[in-house]
C-alpha cells in the first residue's frame, strides 16, 4: 500500500517536474536556467527511486529519518474518515470564507464545528464562539486593520 | 570603549527607552504567537512611529519587538505545531511531539531558555565581532554564499534516513522546494514562470500559507484522527517541574547550545543567507551529533535536543544579523533591510560612524537585546505552566480556533483569498507526505531558499564563468557540503551496508 503510494506521489513530482523541464527549455536562457537545473536532476532522482520501487529490493534498512509521523492508534479505516471529515471542514470553511467573507465565516464556523463535531454544549459552543469573534474582531480588525475582502455574495449584492 | 558600552547600557535604561522597549515587546509577544504576521512585516508597520524618538528610543522599541518575536515564534509551533514565526519551524519537528508526548512544559521550558542563551550569545557576538568582521564578510561573495545556501539544503536532507531511498526523497524534496520558488517574476530578467495564467501567480508563492499549510494542516489532521488531546491519553506531567527540566536541559546540553547559538550568529553575519539556513543549520547540527544511530532515532520523536539547537540559533541569529547591517549597511535578512530604514529615519548612517561617533547608540542595541529576551523568558516562564495545560484539552475544541489561527495567519501574507486555497493545497500535499514518509523539512527550506539560491547562481556563472568553482573558499564548502552528505552513511556503516538498498 504504501509502495503504491510512493509510486504515486513520485507520478505527481514527475508530471511537475516534466512540466517544469517543458517549460524551462522554451524559456531565455536567463528565464529557464534555473529551473532546468532542479528540475533535471529532480526528475533522475524520482525516476530512480521509482525503478526501486518497482524492481529493488524491500526497503529494509531505512536508518533514523527526521520527520514526524501519524499516530498509528486509530484504526487506518477511522483514521481515513476522520482525516476526510476534518478536510471537508476546512475546504466548506474556505469556501464559505469566499462565499461570505471572513468576519461572517469566523463566528459561523467556530459554532457549527463546536457544536456539530465537538459535540459541545450549545452553551459552551455560543461562549466560546462569542469570545472568539470579539478577539478576532478586536485584533485583526480593529487594532492590526487588516482588510478581509468581502464575499462573493456581498459582492453580488452590491453590499 | 568600555564608556561606550556603559552608555549604551543607561541609554536602554531611560524610563523612555526602557517604556518603549517594553511596548514593544508587548507587540512582539503578540506577533510571535500568531503565524503570518511575521516580525519584519511588523518592524515595516511600526517603523513610521519612530520619526520622534531619539536613536535609542527608537532601537529599543523596534528592537525589543524583534527580539522577542523571534523567541515566542517557538510556544505555537510547540503548543499546536503551528510556526508562529517562519523561522520557528524547524522547533515544529520535536517540539510538537514533546506536546504530544505530555511533555509540553519541558519543551517550552527548553525553547525559551535556549532562546536567552542564543540572544545572549549572540549578543555578545555582535559587541565583540564588530571591529574584526570586515574581513570575513568581504571574503564571501556570490559563490560562496550560493555554497553556504546549498550545506544548509544539504545539512537537512542528509537526515532523511540512511537507505539510499530515503536520501533520495529528501533531495528529492528539497528540489522540488527548490523549484517551486522559481514560480513568478525571475529577478533577473523580469520573465514571468510557471503563472498557469494566474496574476496571483506573478510575485511567486508566499512562505507563509507554504509553511503553514505543509507544517500545520498535517498534525491537525492527525488531531482529528486521534480524536484526543494533544497529550493524546497521557496522565499531565508536572508541568512545573517540566518547565524546570527544560531549563536544566539547556544547561545539560550546554555545549550543544552553544555550538548551535554559533551555527546562528555565523549564518546571520553572512548577508543575505536567511535566518531560516541558521534554524534548520543548527538542527541538522543536533542531530550529527547524536551519540549513535540509537541515539539520533529520538530526532523528530520528541527530543529535546531538536528543541535546544534551533531555539538557540533563532535568537544568536538577530545579534549576528545586526553586525553587516551596522558595520556596513549591508543588511543580513529582510528585518534588518526594514532596520535599516529606522537608521535613515534617525539620520544615522552605518557604517565606520557607527563604530566611532555613535558607538553608545550601537551599545545599546546589544543591551537591548540582551533585557528584551531576559524580561521575555522571564515573564514567559511564570505563564508557562497554563500555556502547557492547553495540550491537555480535547482536541476537538481546539481544532477550530487553531484552524481559524492558520488561516487568518496565511490571508495576512498577501491579503488574498487564494492564500486560503495555497494554504489547503500544501495541507494536503504535506498530509500525504507524513502519511508516506517523504520529508518536509528540505522541501520548505529548499522553497525558503530558492530565490537566494538562484540569485548567487545566477551572479557567480555571469561574473565568473564557471571558474568560480575553483574559489578556494568555494571548494572549501564544496567539500564540507559533501561531507555533511556521507558523514550520517560513515558513522552508520554497519546499520546499512548489509540492506537491500
Amino acid at each position: 500500500m504504501k509502495s503504491r503510494g510512493h509510486l504515486y506521489f513520485s507520478a505527481f513530482l514527475l508530471l511537475v517536474s516534466g512540466f517544469a523541464i517543458v517549460s524551462g527549455s522554451q524559456w531565455p536562457f536567463k528565464t529557464g536556467f534555473f529551473p532546468l537545473a532542479v528540475a533535471i536532476p529532480l526528475s533522475i532522482l524520482i525516476l530512480v527511486h521509482v525503478y526501486l520501487e518497482s524492481f529493488g529490493a524491500p526497503e529494509i534498512s531505512k536508518g533514523p529519518a527526521v520527520e514526524a509521523a501519524f499516530s498509528g492508534e486509530v484504526p487506518p479505516e477511522v483514521a481515513r474518515r476522520r482525516a476526510i471529515t476534518i478536510f471537508s471542514w476546512i475546504a466548506g470553511f474556505i469556501l464559505f470564507v469566499c462565499l461570505i467573507g471572513f468576519p461572517l465565516t469566523v463566528p459561523l464556523f467556530i459554532f457549527s464545528y463546536l457544536k456539530y463535531q465537538s459535540r459541545a454544549s450549545l452553551l459552551q459552543s455560543f461562549v466560546l464562539t462569542a469570545v472568539t469573534w470579539c478577539a478576532f474582531y478586536l485584533l485583526f480588525q480593529r487594532l492590526v486593520h487588516i482588510q478581509f475582502e468581502a464575499g462573493a455574495i456581498q459582492t453580488w449584492l452590491g453590499l | 570603549m568600555l564608556d561606550a558600552f556603559i552608555d549604551g547600557l543607561f541609554l536602554v535604561l531611560q524610563w523612555k527607552a526602557f517604556s518603549l522597549m517594553l511596548v514593544g515587546m508587548g507587540l512582539g509577544f503578540c506577533v510571535g504567537l500568531l503565524p503570518g504576521i511575521g516580525g519584519a512585516a511588523t518592524l515595516a508597520l511600526m517603523i513610521p512611529f519612530v520619526f520622534k524618538m531619539n536613536p535609542a528610543e527608537a532601537f529599543a522599541f523596534l528592537l525589543g519587538m524583534h527580539a522577542v518575536a523571534a523567541t515566542t515564534g517557538d510556544i505555537t509551533s510547540i503548543l499546536f505545531g503551528v510556526p508562529g514565526e517562519g523561522l520557528s519551524a524547524a522547533t515544529v519537528v520535536d517540539g510538537y511531539p514533546m506536546a504530544k508526548n505530555g511533555e509540553a512544559g519541558r519543551a517550552l521550558g527548553a525553547a525559551l531558555m535556549s532562546s536567552l542563551v542564543g540572544a545572549l550569545i549572540g549578543a555578545v557576538a555582535l559587541a565583540l565581532a564588530i571591529p574584526i568582521v570586515r574581513p570575513l564578510v568581504l571574503t564571501f561573495g556570490s559563490p560562496e554564499l550560493f555554497l553556504l545556501s546549498m550545506i544548509g539544503i544539504a545539512c537537512i536532507t542528509s537526515l532523511s534516513g540512511l537507505s539510499v531511498r530515503g536520501q533520495i526523497r529528501g533531495f528529492a524534496m528539497g528540489l522540488f522546494g527548490l523549484l517551486l520558488s522559481t514560480i513568478g517574476q525571475e529577478r533577473q530578467s523580469g520573465s514571468i514562470r510557471f503563472d498557469m495564467g494566474l496574476m496571483y501567480l506573478w510575485e511567486g508563492l508566499d512562505l507563509v500559507p507554504v509553511l503553514v499549510g505543509v507544517f500545520a494542516i498535517p498534525e491537525l489532521v492527525d488531531l482529528a484522527v486521534r480524536g484526543t488531546s494533544i497529550a493524546g491519553d497521557r496522565r499531565a506531567e508536572n508541568l512545573n517541574h517540566g518547565v524546570m527540566e527544560g531549563i536544566k536541559d539547556t544547561f545539560r546540553h550546554f555545549w550543544l547550545v552553544f555550538r548551535c547559538s554559533a551555527v546562528g550568529v555565523f549564518v546571520g553575519i553572512m548577508p543575505g543567507a536567511g535566518g531560516g539556513v541558521a534554524q534548520w543549520m543548527a538542527y541538522a547540527h543536533a542531530v550529527q551529533s547524536a551519540a549513535d544511530s540509537k541515539d539520533r532515532e529520538r530526532f523528530g520523536k520528541g527530543d529535546v535536543r531538536g528543541v535546544l539547537g534551533p531555539g538557540a540559533a533563532n535568537n544568536s541569529k538577530e545579534g549576528g544579523d545586526l553586525v553587516p547591517t551596522i558595520a556596513f549597511g549591508v543588511p543580513g535578512s529582510g528585518a534588518m533591510a526594514i532596520l535599516l530604514g529606522g537608521f535613515m529615519i534617525m539620520g544615522l548612517v552605518p557604517g565606520p560612524d557607527m563604530l566611532s561617533k555613535h558607538l553608545a547608540v550601537t551599545y545599546s542595541m546589544v543591551w537591548t537585546l540582551v533585557i528584551a529576551n531576559i524580561i521575555t523568558v522571564v515573564l514567559s516562564l511564570a505563564v508557562l505552566n497554563q500555556l502547557a495545560k492547553v495540550t491537555y484539552i480535547r482536541g476537538s475544541l481546539i481544532i477550530p480556533f487553531v484552524l481559524l489561527l492558520v488561516f487568518v495567519g496565511s490571508y495576512t501574507a498577501n491579503g488574498q483569498l487564494a492564500d486560503l486555497i495555497v494554504t489547503f493545497f500544501f495541507g494536503v500535499l504535506g498530509y500525504f507526505m507524513v502519511l508516506l514518509g517523504w520529508p518536509r523539512p528540505p522541501l520548505v527550506l529548499g522553497f525558503v531558499l530558492g530565490k537566494l539560491v538562484e540569485t548567487y547562481l545566477f551572479i557567480s556563472v555571469s561574473r565568473y564563468g564557471f571558474a568560480w568553482l575553483t574559489h578556494p573558499i568555494v571548494v572549501v564548502l564544496t567539500l564540507l557540503m559533501v561531507f555533511v552528505i556521507v558523514y550520517p552513511f560513515v558513522r552508520e556503516k554497519p546499520a546499512w551496508a548489509g540492506g537491500g538498498d
